[in-house]
């Protein structure tokens, strides 16, 4: 273990001087810059064409990557949008317009195709997703095959022979590369902003946790659908081009599956998710291919697809987080600088004595309504008739058995599931009593919740999960950010603020739930077990933590098992048993009651006690 | 009336043939809980190798199945353990993009090796026509309908009846579990994947006499079979074969009242209702998916 480190160490210090030219933006400069320089010395119209195929993969591979990385929907049917971009500019040129133009009503198609198919696909997942996205490609194949009247059939559509920059189709190739190469740069420009702005956080909650990701208060539709139609039309824009590029387009290469998957392919090599990985991953596969193509002739057909497969399955088995991940461990980040920037008082855990305390105020008028609240599961009664008010500035605390309800009661008051019968009402901000039915309309009435197995955000870091929170109050990254650091302070976060939350013990997986919600600045707050299986010392500074959040006006329900915190904390205490509100009042009294000891422990031990 | 029972017969002799091809996907979907894009590949490879011992040694072609079903049986177990069980952690875009590869690399292999040539087998009798009622169907036809009953029967009584069959249910709908009572899931997962691979080799075999194969053949079969088991309820291998003579019978009727070319546009419209409004299936509910019969 520790020759390791020193070896390790040793390789970094020799390779500290590469490391410092090789900084990623360099080297993302020197990758673009040589994306058109190095076929203009050339001047080979072969090496034009690998170039351009490159740019005009990377700008697919990354515009993919906006819905397939970042919202974690697994298109395999993106020759959709290319195919659209392609028609609508071969079309269109053939009626005189030009694909300048053309280009945006291809995109503004394809947007629109692709929200009318993302809409009722976004319930599907994984695999099933994917399957109904190579559906709806074969149904685009089929009707542009057999709709002869539009698309030519299977005859495809040529352009007609008119030179120059308004038909984009040209003699030499230059033109075509400084065309392609300014589209792929925009379509990296947009989702470089996309990753950085609370869209992007936005997607990679929703993808990595849908529910906790409406528990935050995100449109979790909406989010994806913005997603689809920017990543859409963008692809439909490179489809327009490569028409006039190739001057000729026919169903079977316009609606193509495997060009579908190559496009998913070089984004995997890369990086899914990054924002340069789709660049890099295309920038390694096209030449490789290429010139396999160059040496073994052309007679070798399915060669470039086989290589394809191989390294798709290698990429899989051996580098599943693509080249980006070898990037992210040899090439300094900016990251590092903001770690030196922070506050240097920040890094460092914080006894939470130290926090400043402000008085209690006194408990306040009703701000929770519940009201005969009932749900089935099936034949079996999960809630019977619950009722229960909380007051501002109150802790309520739920106890009961195991399976006795109380999550259900939580799903139903902050709207992941919906009750039978009976309301649920809250108090919104301006002091009217309001019903909101799902979790989104939950948090924006200014109810947050954690949950009981805990939700994290996993492959974000614990800033950014905060940060998911903060967004509902704050449009700017970097407001959201101060809010981020400023709650993981005070919730002794601080020294994990750039972990990934994956790599958080379960102690502070469960502070991270609590941090995300708090970031949300919600005035009921819902405890799910927050203190279940935490250490002692721990413990105790979660009761302070939770005194501290209600002494600042924040009602709070709390669903707990561990006694020492339920009877400190709860002004009032509720028994839950069955699904039925067993007793209520005041924790001493509680916990007296013989119905509670009976539900608890049996019959047997109350008559011992009684006895 | 007489050409209804034509459609009729025609439909349901497909749907036959598309429940043998679909049976393998759906099984080992229920078990591994992977969607093996590459499915169709190895029916490909089965055709291939029908059409190689065929024409080599001469033999007619059900006789390959001696060849054909042990070896897919062996590929399908090399490709579970070293391809998808180092995956099973992993996420499922993963998994996905592994038999997705797969798929891509075999397609390629086979057009490097063959071109994209068009293989007949030798029909050896089985194209000829058998007259029921008004309509006319291939005697190979007959034998695919009676050997996918047999099939689906034997694969419910292999896995009802038997002790391995029971132990591959069991991994099917809790796989910790089973591993405490003493499974071997890696095995268990080796073994349902060969099944998988050799029910899809006997459909290659009995299909080769009556459809020519090239390196795309697989590609045209896997997206109906898709088709298939999710409209079965992935995993239900009864299911599948109800849902194979449905879409058989769709198939039939669209390629009749709307043109050979549109059809798919019904069997994929069909598929994409089923998606969004029925993703665990026409016959099973959402607790079902895990189960496997």
């Amino acid at each position: 273990m520790n020759n390791k480190t020193a070896s390790l160490t040793s390789v970094r210090g020799t390779g500290s001087v590469i490391q410092q030219l090789l900084n990623k933006k360099v080297l993302l400069f020197v990758t673009l810059a040589s994306l058109i320089v190095i076929p203009i010395m050339v001047g080979d119209d072969y090496i034009y064409h690998i170039f351009i195929t490159i740019c005009l993969f990377a700008g697919l591979s990354t515009a993919w990557n906006i819905v397939g990385g970042y919202a974690g929907q697994l298109s395999l049917g993106h020759a959709i949008y290319y195919g659209i971009g392609a028609y609508t500019g071969m079309l269109m040129l053939n009626a005189g317009v030009s694909p300048w133009i053309s280009m945006f009503v291809g995109a503004v198609l394809a947007a629109g195709v692709a929200v009318a198919i993302s809409y009722p696909c976004f319930k599907l997942h994984g695999p099933f997703y994917a399957l109904a996205s190579i559906a709806f490609l074969e149904v685009f194949h089929v009707i542009s095959l057999n709709w002869v009247g539009l698309t030519g059939g299977a005859n495809g559509v040529m352009v007609p022979l008119e030179l120059g920059w308004s038909t984009m189709v040209f003699s030499e190739r230059l033109p075509s590369l400084v065309i392609v190469f300014g589209l792929m740069s925009l379509v990296l420009a947009v989702s470089w902003a996309i990753r950085r702005s609370k869209l992007g956080f936005q997607l990679v909650a929703t993808r990595e946790r849908e529910s906790a990701a409406r528990g935050a208060a995100i449109r979790t539709v909406h989010v994806r659908l913005y997603a689809a139609a920017i990543s859409a039309g963008l692809t439909a824009m490179l489809g327009t081009f490569h028409g006039s590029y190739l001057t000729y387009i026919e169903p079977e290469s316009a609606f193509n599956l495997t060009f579908s998957i190559q496009i998913v392919l070089f984004a995997l090599v890369g990086g899914l998710g990054t924002v340069f990985g789709p660049l890099y991953g295309t920038i390694l596969l096209v030449p490789i291919t290429e010139l396999a193509r160059g040496w073994l002739g052309s007679s070798a057909i399915g060669l470039h697809g086989f290589v394809y497969g191989v390294v798709l399955i290698l990429v899989v088995l051996f580098m599943p987080d693509g080249i980006m991940s070898i990037f992210q461990r040899y090439l300094p980040t900016s990251k590092g600088r903001h770690v030196d920037a922070r506050d240097e008082k920040s890094t460092h855990h914080v006894p939470l004595n130290d926090v400043k305390k402000s008085e209690r105020a006194p408990v306040g008028e009703v701000v929770l309504k519940v009201q005969h609240l009932d749900k089935h599961f099936g034949g079996l009664h999960v809630t019977n008739d619950v009722s229960f008010n909380l007051h501002k500035g109150e802790v309520l605390g739920i106890i009961g058995p195991n399976g006795a309800g109380k999550t259900t009661v939580f799903n139903m008051i902050s709207g992941f599931l919906s009750a039978d019968s009976g309301s649920v009402e809250v108090l919104d901000e301006n002091g009217h009593f309001i019903s909101p039915k799902t979790p989104g309309a939950f948090a924006r009435s200014g109810v947050g919740r954690t949950f009981q197995i805990v939700q994290p955000f996993a492959a974000m870091t614990v800033e950014e999960n905060i940060m998911v929170g903060a967004f509902y109050r704050f449009r700017s990254v970097e407001e959201s950010r101060k809010v981020a650091r400023e709650i993981a302070y005070e919730l002794g976060l601080s020294r994990f603020l750039d972990e990934e939350a994956r790599n958080l013990p379960i102690g502070g997986l469960k502070r991270l739930e609590v941090a995300r919600v708090m970031a949300m600045r919600p005035r009921i707050l819902l405890l799910d077990e927050v203190m279940a299986g935490i250490n002692p010392a721990d413990l105790r500074e979660a009761i302070e933590l939770i005194k501290i959040i209600r002494d600042s006006g924040i009602s709070i329900i709390a669903i707990e098992h561990v006694m020492q915190a339920v009877m400190e904390l709860s002004d009032r205490v509720i028994v839950i048993s069955s699904g039925e509100i067993l007793a209520q009042g005041e924790p001493e009294e509680v916990v007296k009651n013989e119905a509670v000891i009976e539900a608890y422990l049996g019959k047997e031990v109350t008559d011992a006690s009684t006895e | 009336m007489d050409l209804l029972f034509s459609l009729v017969i025609n439909g349901l002799m497909l749907g036959s043939l598309y429940a043998m091809v679909s049976v393998g996907l759906t099984l080992i979907f229920g078990i591994t809980k992977v969607i093996n894009f590459a499915h169709g590949e190895f029916m490909m490879i089965g055709m291939m190798l029908t059409y190689i011992i065929t024409t080599y040694l001469g033999i007619h072609p059900y006789l390959t199945l001696v060849f054909v079903v042990p070896l897919l049986f062996l590929l399908g177990i090399v490709v579970q353990k070293y391809l998808i069980e180092p995956l099973k952690d992993s996420d499922e875009h993963i998994q996905i993009f592994a038999t997705v590869g797969l798929s891509i690399a075999m397609i390629n292999l086979v057009l490097m090796l063959a071109g994209s040539n068009n293989f007949n087998t030798p029909s050896s009798g089985l194209r000829e026509t058998l007259g029921l009622g008004a309509a006319t169907v291939l005697t190979g036809q007959v034998v695919i309908m009676l050997c996918s009953i047999f099939m689906v029967g034997g694969l419910h009584l292999f896995l009802t009846k038997t002790q391995m069959g029971r132990a591959i249910r069991a991994t099917a709908q809790n796989r910790n579990a089973a591993q405490l009572m003493g499974i071997n899931v890696s095995r268990i997962n080796m073994v349902t994947f060969g099944i998988g691979i050799a029910c899809v080799g006997i459909a290659a075999v009995l299909l080769s006499p009556l459809y020519p194969v090239n390196a795309q053949t697989g590609q045209s079969f896997v997206l109906i079979a898709f088709v298939i088991v999710v409209m079965g309820g992935l995993g239900s291998i009864a299911g599948a074969f109800y849902a194979a003579l449905i879409i058989g019978l769709v198939d039939a009727f669209a390629g009749f009242y709307l043109g050979s070319s549109l059809k798919d546009v019904a069997v994929f419209g069909i598929f994409l209702l089923v998606l969004i409004f029925r993703p665990s299936g026409l016959f099973g509910n959402a607790r079902k998916l895990a189960h496997v019969s």
